[in-house]
């Protein structure tokens, strides 16, 4: 069904069809509306979403076949997946919120799936209250377009479209874009996206709103899609069953994130600012990410690195997209109407190819850890043989993630790339700042780290001849001589690594050389440790694989395919989208590309030679024991303390204001409350004392109010009022 | 037509109101407490009265305040047997016509 | 400050009715009460034939100065007490008769502020105290209404002849003997 509409969709002359009523209808004119609009990035993403979600499902039928609860699972998985149906098919702010909220409670049920383990419990939670930080944030943004652009009657567009009413509702993205969408339902009038919406006149004059309004939106995306400061929920989310980290990495969880800054800067556009901020997000995080990666012990936590690291890069297109339509707005007429050029389609091609290879890359690590019964890279080792398939498809997976042609993973990189360079060119030439050269840096550095680390996991569970399973055994428990003398450069005795890992603790006692313990209990859940022997699974779980495999190599070629265009606005920056595009018509080779790609190819080429170096067949790299570098190993374990900043902030800070609260809660509002109880306690005990039940004190009150009443109205109402008059002549 | 001022028709009236005010407020004998109700009553009719004479309305002489004032004598006799009937069921059953004593708000 | 035969005449009957007034609630005896206020619905009564109202006056003798004084009278016979002696003069609390006192000032001071309206036109000839009009007002016009406040009376009356007989139901032994 996806499918259908995105290729109805490819193939189609008018790219918007909405069809929405009127939800709730305020009495001054707001209009809330629900409805379903098909964008050409929400038909890429239907694509992305159904297919992934289809071979999950397909690859769960084995993978899961021995948990209990599947029919939760299930209900779960299907509910994840239609609200993110859902939500790229909605066409308004508040529709979105709402299945965007559905996603986050479908991953907070999801990774909590095992909700018997305390790791899996606690990582829910912990997912769930990250991206809810920012979804306030989101809320937040939401709530000043909203009330900014309320009253679009009033406001004041710098478009030709201005003054047109909006039927939809304010935060109907047709309306955000200031452009009349006609009621009937196959509008072909496009929406004409941003940048008019963001003009300070809208927003009362003020600049710096839109811009708040936009980071706003840009922390609802982080928390959503692991950015930087908002990261920490991804990996520990990695306690889920492996499945769900292949549908959350790949199609729905994160992938909202993305989707909502790319429609966010199509619908409503960016400010330079805020777009900065977004490449600067994007690039730090895809280093940062990477850098924890190359240390994790946990085959799962190293895709999930990866995962946060491509995120970035994502982010970092959407930003560097939002910062060219800001410093060169450049307009192409559809239909008659000038549309904004945009360039987010960068970013969602990328979002394409990544959502096939991490899907890809997770799932053979299900089926390594289906396999062997554990996650824990040090105890791998020798699979190639034994997992031929496996194997392949997770060499393809990691080459395409590497940026190695003709794997995707290289076409949509190094277009973000090439992109993040044409705005960081625009930025130091328009504005002299250089900042966003430096975020190109950073980015270009993590396509060699992502290399090394995929690579590193790829030698370290495939290559040599054997496992090293009873290697890391004796650090558990009482510590072994060998840990703290030879720590490694990557080793699982993780003997801190922080207590979220401790989920496969009893796992790595079984080794895959002692596979004869098949009956041990796997800690993991995620599997039961049956194929002790480590060999290709069934076909049910091989054939999404080798779909997967096929897909990740052939989602580059996406722009090949006639139409598609459509689906990816501003794609055509690459030295293969100048081939698509132009080479036929003989336009010349852009050499910075060329130069970018050679250059992106060579780090990631790097990184797999370094990868090879320290891990290749079968070699397990240990620093030495007085190197410097133990202490940036020993950071990079720790995830950069980010988990124990926010334990602290929370039992520090939080604590602090929740006493706070406390207080004020215990001695002002409920001293209130207890005053005012007192207040009466007291009167009425004073009051009892009046009923006395002798008439003539009663009479006596009531002649107080009567001398009250005359002395109120005949002196105290005249003195204010200013002379006391009585009508001169009675009127009958 | 009269040639008493009004002025001295209403203070007559808001003096004994005063005294039937403080008769009432101050008294605890049930009897005497009626008796100012009685007094308190005929200041209100004198009040009538006075008013209804010095209104320039289409009927002479005071007529509608006639009227009432009539009509409230009446009720005022009316009341008195109402209110000795209850002081003599107060007597018997309390044994007392003291307002102070008789708190129960009931026989 | 001339002031006319019936003005003066209706200043000393009013003061006449208000010292009567002070004198039964001021009493000490209980009949000497009886007969001050006896003495008070008839100055009253004189006040209304001052004011033309001669059939008011007499309604004012006949009903209070007859009637109720009578009325008061038996039942302070029947009752047989006197006026608690703490009652007396000197009995008089502070706050409360401030408060009459106060209550008094205040009418006294909105009297003194009413306009001098003019007088409603005097009653015609062949009717000088406007007794058929009286009549024709009271029966003709309000005649619903004094026939409804009739039968309220009368039901009051009812009730006030139940509340005064001899009751002998066991409740209100009870109630006696506690």
């Amino acid at each position: 069904m996806g499918l259908w509409i995105a290729v109805t969709e490819a193939s189609a002359s008018q790219l918007y069809h909405d069809a929405s009523f009127v939800w709730l209808g305020l009495p001054d004119g707001t209009n809330f509306v629900m409805g379903t609009l098909v964008s050409p990035l929400g038909a890429l993403m239907l694509v992305v979403v159904n297919v992934v979600g289809f071979l999950v499902v397909l690859y769960s039928n084995e993978y899961m076949a021995h948990e209990e609860g599947l029919p939760r699972y299930y209900a779960e998985l299907m509910l994840f997946l239609s609200a993110m149906n859902g939500l790229v098919l909605a066409d308004n702010y508040l529709e979105f919120i709402l299945m965007w909220e559905l996603v986050g409670l479908c991953s907070y049920l999801l990774i909590g799936f095992f909700w018997k383990k305390p790791s899996a419990a606690s990582a829910a939670k912990k997912a769930f209250i990250v991206t809810r930080v920012g979804d306030v944030l989101f809320f937040l943004g939401v709530f000043i377009l909203f009330s900014s652009l309320g009253d679009l009657s009033s406001a004041t567009p710098a478009t030709a479209y201005a003054g047109t009413t909006c039927p939809g509702g304010v935060l109907h993205w047709s309306c955000l874009g200031f452009t009349f969408t006609p009621p009937n339902t196959n509008s072909s009038v496009p929406f004409l996206p941003a940048n008019a919406a963001i003009e300070a006149s809208n927003f009362g004059g003020s600049s710096w709103l839109p811009t708040l309004a936009g980071l706003l939106i840009l922390g609802g995306a982080a928390g959503k899609s692991a950015q930087f400061p908002l990261h920490t929920w991804l990996p520990d989310a990695m306690e889920g069953p492996t499945t769900v980290s292949a549908l959350i990495h790949a199609a729905t969880m994160v992938a909202a994130g993305i989707y909502l800054l790319a429609i966010t800067d199509i619908y409503f556009g960016f400010t330079l600012t805020a777009a900065i901020v977004i490449v600067g997000i994007g690039g730090f995080t895809s280093l940062f990410a990477g850098t924890m990666g190359i240390v994790a012990p946990d085959i799962k936590r190293v895709i999930a690195y990866s995962t946060i690291s491509q995120l970035g890069y994502m982010a970092m297109a959407v930003g560097a997209a939002a910062v060219i339509s800001d410093l060169t707005p450049t307009y192409s007429l559809v239909n008659g109407t000038p549309v904004l050029n945009t360039f987010t389609g960068v970013a969602m091609f990328h979002l394409f190819s990544h959502a096939f290879f991490k899907a890809l890359l997770f799932l053979t690590a299900g089926a390594v850890i289906h396999a062997v019964g554990t996650q824990d890279l040090f105890q791998m080792g020798g699979l190639r043989k034994r997992m031929p398939i496996t194997s392949i498809t997770m060499l393809v997976g990691a080459l395409a993630l590497s940026g190695i042609p003709p794997f995707s993973g290289f076409f949509s990189k190094d277009d973000l790339l090439s992109l993040t360079w044409q705005a960081a060119t625009l930025e130091s030439t328009q504005n002299g700042s250089p900042l966003l050269y430096v975020f190109f840096a950073l980015a270009l550095m993590a396509v060699f780290i992502t290399a090394l680390y995929i690579f590193r996991l790829w030698f370290l569970a495939f290559s040599g001849d054997r496992s090293r399973g009873e290697a890391p055994a004796a650090s558990h428990g009482a510590p072994a001589p060998a840990a703290p003398t030879s720590a490694p450069f990557a080793s699982s005795t993780s003997s801190s690594s922080s207590s979220s890992h401790a989920h496969d603790a009893p796992a790595a006692a079984l080794p895959l050389a002692s596979s004869t313990s098949s009956s041990a209990p796997s800690a993991s859940g995620a599997h039961d440790g049956g194929h002790a022997g480590g060999h290709d699974p069934s076909w049910i779980m091989t054939v999404p694989l080798v779909v997967l495999a096929t897909l990740a190599v052939a989602a580059g070629f996406l722009p090949l395919i006639p139409g598609v265009g459509h689906l990816l606005p501003g794609l055509s920056w690459t030295v293969l989208g100048k081939c698509v595009t132009n080479c036929g018509a003989g336009s010349s080779f852009d050499l910075t590309d060329a130069l970018l790609g050679s250059a992106s190819l060579a780090f990631a080429g790097l990184g797999i030679l370094t990868a090879y170096a320290f891990w290749g067949n079968g070699k397990v790299y240990r620093l030495p024991k007085d190197s410097p570098l133990l202490g940036v190993h020993s950071v990079l374990l720790h995830k950069y303390y980010f988990d124990e900043l926010y334990d602290g902030l929370a039992t520090h800070v939080i604590l602090g204001l929740a006493r706070g609260a406390d207080w004020v809660d215990r001695y002002i509002i409920d001293g209130t409350i207890r005053g005012i109880e007192e207040l009466f306690s007291q009167a009425s005990k004073s009051g009892r004392r009046l009923q006395t039940g002798i008439v003539s004190s009663y009479a006596a009150w009531v002649v107080v109010g009567l001398l009250a009443f005359l002395v109120f109205f005949l002196y105290v109402v005249p003195w204010l009022v200013g002379g006391f008059h009585l009508p001169p002549t009675p009127g009958l | 037509m009269t040639t008493i001022p009004l002025v001295d028709l209403l203070s007559l009236s808001g003096a004994l109101f005063a005294l039937g005010l403080f008769g009432v407020l101050t008294r605890r004998n049930f009897i005497l407490i009626l008796i100012s109700v009685e007094v308190i009553m005929n200041a209100a009719i004198l009040n009538f009265v006075a008013f209804s004479l010095f209104s320039p309305g289409p009927a002479a002489g005071g007529i509608p305040g006639q009227s009432i004032a009539v009509i409230l004598i009446g009720l005022a006799a009316t009341e008195v047997a109402v209110g000795l009937a209850i002081v003599l069921a107060l007597n018997r059953l309390r044994g007392t016509l003291n307002v102070a004593e008789a708190i129960q708000l009931k026989l | 400050m001339s002031v006319d035969a019936a003005t003066l005449a209706f200043l000393l009957v009013g003061i006449a009715a208000f010292l009567a007034g002070a004198l039964a609630l001021l009493s000490r005896e209980i009949v000497h009460t009886v007969i001050y206020i006896g003495g008070f619905f008839a100055s009253l009564g004189v006040v209304y034939f001052l004011l033309s109202a001669p059939f008011l006056g007499l309604l004012q003798l006949a009903v209070y100065a007859g009637a109720v004084t009578i009325l008061l009278m038996f039942a302070v016979m029947v009752i047989k007490r006197r006026i608690f002696a703490r009652e007396a003069v000197l009995g008089i609390k502070a706050p409360t008769f401030i408060l009459a006192l106060l209550v008094g000032a205040v009418l006294l001071d909105l009297a003194q502020r009413v306009p001098a309206y003019a007088s409603a036109p005097a009653c015609p000839a062949s009717d000088p105290y406007c007794v058929s009009l009286l009549a024709q007002n009271l029966f003709l016009d309000n005649g619903g209404w004094l026939l409804l406040l009739g039968f309220v009376m009368l039901s009051a009356l009812a009730g006030a002849v139940h509340l005064a007989r001899e009751w002998r139901t066991p409740a209100v032994r009870k109630i006696r003997e506690d």
